[in-house]
């Protein structure tokens, strides 16, 4: 086995384990722990395709800036182990189910795949900055300004949401 | 070009009367706008554009019109809902998001890309996710911004998976390679038809088909009322217009593989949506399920050889006939009972827009709702689909009695109605929209001149 | 090399896990708060302002990490970037001025 495989093989170890702790875990505080571990697992998967913009986006963003949200958020639901609610035997069932279903799909979807797709669609370097770049900025150009409408909408929507009322009430 | 400059440039514009205190000026900017934008369309008419030679945007024919129904439906939206946005607080706020969520709805009928079809759906729903919630302080209001998000974002991460795993299979993200790739014999591998099965699932859940309906009465029922005559006619009609757009174009082999399986989901959604419709006492909420019932009839659009112009004039139709009747809902909402009840006492000019648009969405014939109906069950026969043409009409036959029922409603007799005074503009504008669902008969017959 | 060296690491802090003395008592379990007493939970709500303003952070940090490939390109790009750029900044400083003017960062209130 090469260093990149071990390497693989344990992230992939480490990321399986930690999202299954994150759905396991009493905690709502452990639950978000654990999705750090995962993200930074995947960031290192990132990193072994190759695409280093990617990687450190996804730590940045996702570990760091996201999750703080979630903090928040779980900290602002005030989860109190007492106040917890039981759900329902047959939503459990059926949440089972359906995620078997899925599951089961995708096993099948990777089993009988024949990985004969024709050419790679990307290059073996199209992650590096200056590649990403490149695509982003000429072929990606509307997408990318469009990404600033998206943006807008956001701040609006989180600015009404969260902003105080000014009037006499 | 100008027509997405215009729609991203005037939702900006609003924030920027929004900083410079013009709030006054918003609804008469957003009103000429809406006006221009029709104009570009007519200037364009029978141009095809690709703005900077790529074709992520596809300014065709079918896209123009597309979008010139939105603006259109949004014009008259933005009137009628004058009254109630007046005494609110963040109007602007409110108006900004209406029109990014519009701007996310002209990406969808004009996108040529997967990756801007993915970015059409999410400027799309996100403002609406906010507009469920904008009554601070309701709490159904809240509950039903957060159903939506939650469902919706889960919806959006599926079809965000099914566009990775067609890229996957293709390898690349254009419509026209995707196509290319097909027509060329290469066998649709199975990551190919995963794909596309879970595009196809996160559009079902945003038109609200079976079995991904089941968020729409809670939400329907608990946003502002001009809120939801929004997501259930500007939004559903978008999200309609890409997965016809996806489904007639690149992804028709698996229509064609799969037609009997989709037509199976049109007549569960018909089925579901008209019986439950039926014990519903909140005129919202049976609204809501009779907006999952439309949902079934737009979905078999696209197992049939039905064109993107009959697709358009349902869309149209059922958009102008939701938007008067959840008008009507909200006008008469701030009396106490039942106040649809005795409508005609109250407002004649009401009730008979709303009895005109009840009946519309029942397919009666003198309103349009029955051309609609008639276009879409008439590909459906032309492509051999008797089951569920039985089906329509059975569960039409259903949806004309609580429709009928509704409507009646408004005609019963009550004591001492107190009057509900419209402005002249408003009024006016029922009565415009009442006579459209009616001229729009007559304009069926010359739509093959089209 | 490699695996020595993770292996020592493993092993060091597994081996100092299992032979260190465990005393568990209910007062060396609480959250040592300076010497004084802890008082009630540590979960109670806290005012949405927090949130409002991590929420903005997010926007902007995204916004900014746009710029960096788009500077390692810099030079390749060339006017049309440059402008592409503007547009984008643009658009984003409608939006710092509309946070402004809502008032949305101030904290007062």
């Amino acid at each position: 086995m090469s260093l990149t495989e071990i390497a693989f093989y344990f992230l992939s170890f480490l990321a399986i384990f930690s999202a299954l702790a994150v759905i396991l875990s009493k905690n709502p505080v452990y639950s978000v722990l654990y999705l750090i571990v995962t993200f930074f697992s995947i960031a290192g998967h990132y990193f072994l395709m190759n695409a280093q913009f990617l990687a450190a986006v996804h730590i940045i963003v996702y570990a760091g800036a996201i999750m703080v949200l979630f903090l928040y958020v779980i900290m602002m639901l005030n989860l109190n182990e007492e106040q917890e609610e039981k759900t329902k035997n047959w939503v459990k069932i059926a949440a089972v189910v359906s995620a078997c279903s899925i599951m089961l799909i995708l096993v099948s979807l990777i089993s009988k795949s024949t990985y004969n797709m024709g050419k790679a669609p990307m290059a073996g370097d199209a992650g590096l900055v200056q590649n990403l770049g490149k695509v982003l900025y000429k072929d990606y150009l509307l997408p990318f300004e469009l990404a600033s409408v998206l943006f807008l909408a956001a701040m609006v929507g989180a600015v009404y949401l969260s902003k105080k009322e000014t009037s006499k009430s | 070009m100008k027509e997405l400059l215009l729609t991203a440039l005037l939702g900006i514009g609003i924030l920027v009367l929004d900083i410079l205190n013009l709030k006054k000026y918003v609804l008469p900017f957003i009103l000429l706008a809406l006006a221009t934008l029709v104009g570009f369309i007519a200037a364009d008419w029978g141009t095809i554009e690709t703005p900077f030679g790529q074709t992520m945007l596809v300014y065709e024919n079918g896209a123009n019109l597309a979008l010139g129904v939105f603006a259109v439906v949004l014009f008259f939206w933005f009137i009628l809902s004058s009254s109630y946005f007046k005494q609110h607080e963040g109007k602007t706020d409110l108006y900004a998001l209406v029109v990014f969520s519009f701007c996310g709805a002209g990406l969808l009928a004009s996108f040529g890309n997967m990756a801007m079809l993915f970015l059409g759906v999410e400027i799309l729903s996100i403002p609406v996710y906010v507009l469920a919630a904008s009554k601070k302080h309701d709490l159904a209001s809240n509950e039903s911004g957060f159903k939506y998000f939650i469902l919706g974002s889960v919806a959006s991460a599926i079809l965000l998976f099914g566009i990775t795993l067609v890229y996957g299979a293709t390898g690349s993200f254009d419509l026209a390679v995707i196509s290319n790739f097909i027509q060329d014999g290469k066998d649709a591998s199975i990551i190919m038809n995963v794909g596309i099965t879970m595009i196809l699932v996160g559009f079902l859940f945003k038109i609200s088909a079976a079995p991904f309906h089941i968020w729409t009465p809670d939400v329907y029922q608990g946003a502002p009322t001009w809120i939801t005559a929004f997501m259930s006619t500007i939004v559903k009609a978008a999200a309609m217009v890409a997965l016809f757009k996806l489904f007639t174009g690149p992804f028709q082999f698996y229509v064609e593989a799969n037609g009997y399986t989709i037509g199976v989901i049109a007549a569960v959604t018909l089925i579901a949506s008209n019986t439950a419709a039926l014990w519903q006492t909140d005129v919202k909420r049976m609204l809501a399920y009779s907006s999952i019932s439309h949902a079934g009839f737009l979905l078999s659009t696209i197992i049939g050889n039905a064109s993107l112009l009959s697709l358009l004039f349902y869309l149209l139709t059922y958009s102008i006939a939701g938007i008067i009747a959840f008008g009507v809902i909200k006008e008469t909402q701030t009396l106490e009972g039942n106040p649809l009840k005795g409508l005609y006492r109250r407002n004649g000019v009401l009730a008979f827009a709303f009895t005109a648009a009840l009946l519309s969405m029942a397919g009666i014939p003198p309103f349009s709702g029955f051309i609609a109906k008639y276009f879409v069950i008439a590909q459906l026969i032309e492509a051999k689909y008797f089951a569920l043409v039985v089906v329509m009409i059975i569960t039409s036959a259903i949806g004309a009695f609580y429709y009928l029922r509704a409507s009646l409603n408004v005609y019963q007799h009550i004591e001492n109605a107190g009057r509900i005074v419209l402005t002249p503009l408003i009024k006016w504008t029922y009565i415009l929209l009442t006579a459209l669902l009616v001229l729009l008969t007559v304009a069926a017959g010359y739509i093959h001149l089209l | 090399m490699a695996l020595v060296a993770a292996g020592f690491v493993v092993t060091t802090m597994l081996l100092t896990h299992l032979l260190g003395p465990k005393r568990k008592t209910k007062i060396k379990n609480e959250a040592f708060e300076c010497g004084i007493e802890s008082v009630g939970n540590a979960r109670t709500p806290f005012s949405i302002k927090y949130f409002l303003v991590a929420i903005l952070f997010v926007l902007f940090d995204v916004e900014v990490i746009f710029m960096y490939p788009w500077a390692v390109n810099f030079r390749e790009l060339g006017a049309f970037g440059l402008w592409e750029m503007f547009t984008f900044m643009g658009l984003m400083v409608v939006g710092l001025l509309y946070i402004i003017k809502k008032g949305a960062l101030n904290w007062e209130k």
